[in-house]
């Protein structure tokens, strides 16, 4: 079941941060941002990483996420203790890297951006439901 | 939990398979609907547009010891707070004491749809000898004429020239024409060939500084260009 909502948590992130990234290739206008300033954040130097947008990482994150939890879904998977172990260190990485993108936000841009705070929220919520199933299928139980 | 250990695997599947279609559709409507619907002045730019010649409008003696170079659309926040609130200090301080030259391209961005209205009016009021009026009406009243203030900018375009005392008749053929198209485009194509990825960025002593710099730090690096120079400190013309 928690590989059922991580999947399907997985699944939005992935439009969010396609959203961020269209928006990044021109495709959108302007984003529909109702708290704080998206623009002044995704127009910064921040906002580019290896010279691909953030959110384009974004998107091979949570396709990842998703390719990952749907696979662990399946029932040839469903006690591999891998597939948690992967999802836990995936979404670690994740955790780590929205904690610095919204460092970046508060102390360097000065700038919050509620679909980046979205995302960050997404990956918290699918590292605890990771440990959570890591620590189930764990060898002791 | 309790609910799907009391539903068979199967049912859960298919529940499962249900939720990720579902979020799937709403998920591809909510995009395909953002990227098609009508964009707020949303010109269509020529792909074939022809190149024209990049063009840096000159602020300053252009013997001026130190020459900075500003990569800037006039519809990015940060380009607008960089010209209210820090730009009237370089102006004051570092222009008009003949310490530093500013040499403005306009880089318009994909993502900013009124960009290139604002820009075509800027090279119009540049014909005639008004850039920098238009360049200071535009961001003061970014909020007033961006994408998301209005879908036709046009007519925000004609009130700033005739509030900057340029000729109406003059700026609407030249606007009209959108003659300097290319010209625009030239100036983006530039902005790439040297690397530019956001604005606004400055080049200092061909340095890229992409951050928003203050009056302080943007002294302090004239300073030290100067000093490279051998040529005598910024304090002993006055500049503080």
């Amino acid at each position: 079941m928690r590989r059922m909502v991580i999947a399907a948590i997985s699944l939005v992130g992935l439009f969010v941060a396609m959203y961020l990234w269209l928006y990044k290739l021109g495709v959108l206008g302007q984003l529909s941002c109702s708290i704080g300033s998206c623009e002044t954040v995704n127009t910064s130097k921040w906002a580019t990483l290896m010279g691909q947008p953030v959110a384009f990482w974004g998107v091979c994150f949570y396709v990842a996420m998703l390719t990952v939890a749907v696979l662990g879904t399946l029932e040839r998977f469903e006690g591999d203790r891998r597939i948690a172990l992967a999802l836990t260190v995936m979404t670690g990485g994740g955790v780590l890297f929205s904690g610095w993108l919204t460092y970046l936000e508060l102390a360097v841009i000065h700038a919050i951006c509620q679909w980046c705070v979205v995302s960050a929220v997404l990956v918290l919520v699918m590292f605890a439901l990771s440990v959570a199933e890591l620590t189930a299928r764990s060898p002791e139980r | 939990m309790s609910l799907v250990a009391s539903t068979s695997p199967r049912a859960s599947q298919k529940r499962f398979v249900f939720v990720l279609a579902a979020i799937a559709v709403v998920g591809v409507g909510v995009l395909g609907y953002v990227a098609t619907r009508p964009k707020g002045g949303g010109e269509a730019i020529d792909p074939n547009l022809p190149v024209g010649t990049a063009q840096g409008f000159l602020m300053g003696s252009p013997d001026a010891p130190v020459k900075i170079v500003e990569f800037a659309d006039f519809e990015c926040p940060g380009c607008g707070q960089f010209a209210t609130v820090t730009e009237p200090d370089v102006r004051e301080r570092l222009i008009k004491t003949g310490l530093v030259s500013l040499q403005f391209f306009v880089f318009p961005l994909p993502m900013h749809q009124n960009t290139w209205a604002a820009s075509n009016a800027a090279y119009c009021s540049n014909e005639q000898g008004k850039f920098w009026e238009m360049h200071d009406r535009l961001f003061y009243t970014q909020d007033l004429w961006n994408t998301q203030a209005t879908s036709s900018p046009d007519k925000k375009m004609m009130g700033y020239a005739k509030d900057i005392g340029l000729d109406e008749g003059k700026f609407e053929e030249c606007y009209a024409s959108k003659k300097h198209y290319p010209n625009i485009k030239a100036s983006g194509a530039e902005a790439e060939r040297v690397g530019i990825q956001q604005t606004p960025t400055l080049i200092i002593g061909g340095k890229k500084y992409v951050d928003q710099l203050s009056y302080d730090l943007i002294k302090r690096l004239v300073d030290e260009e100067i000093a490279k120079a051998g040529k005598s400190d910024t304090s002993k013309k006055g500049a503080k």
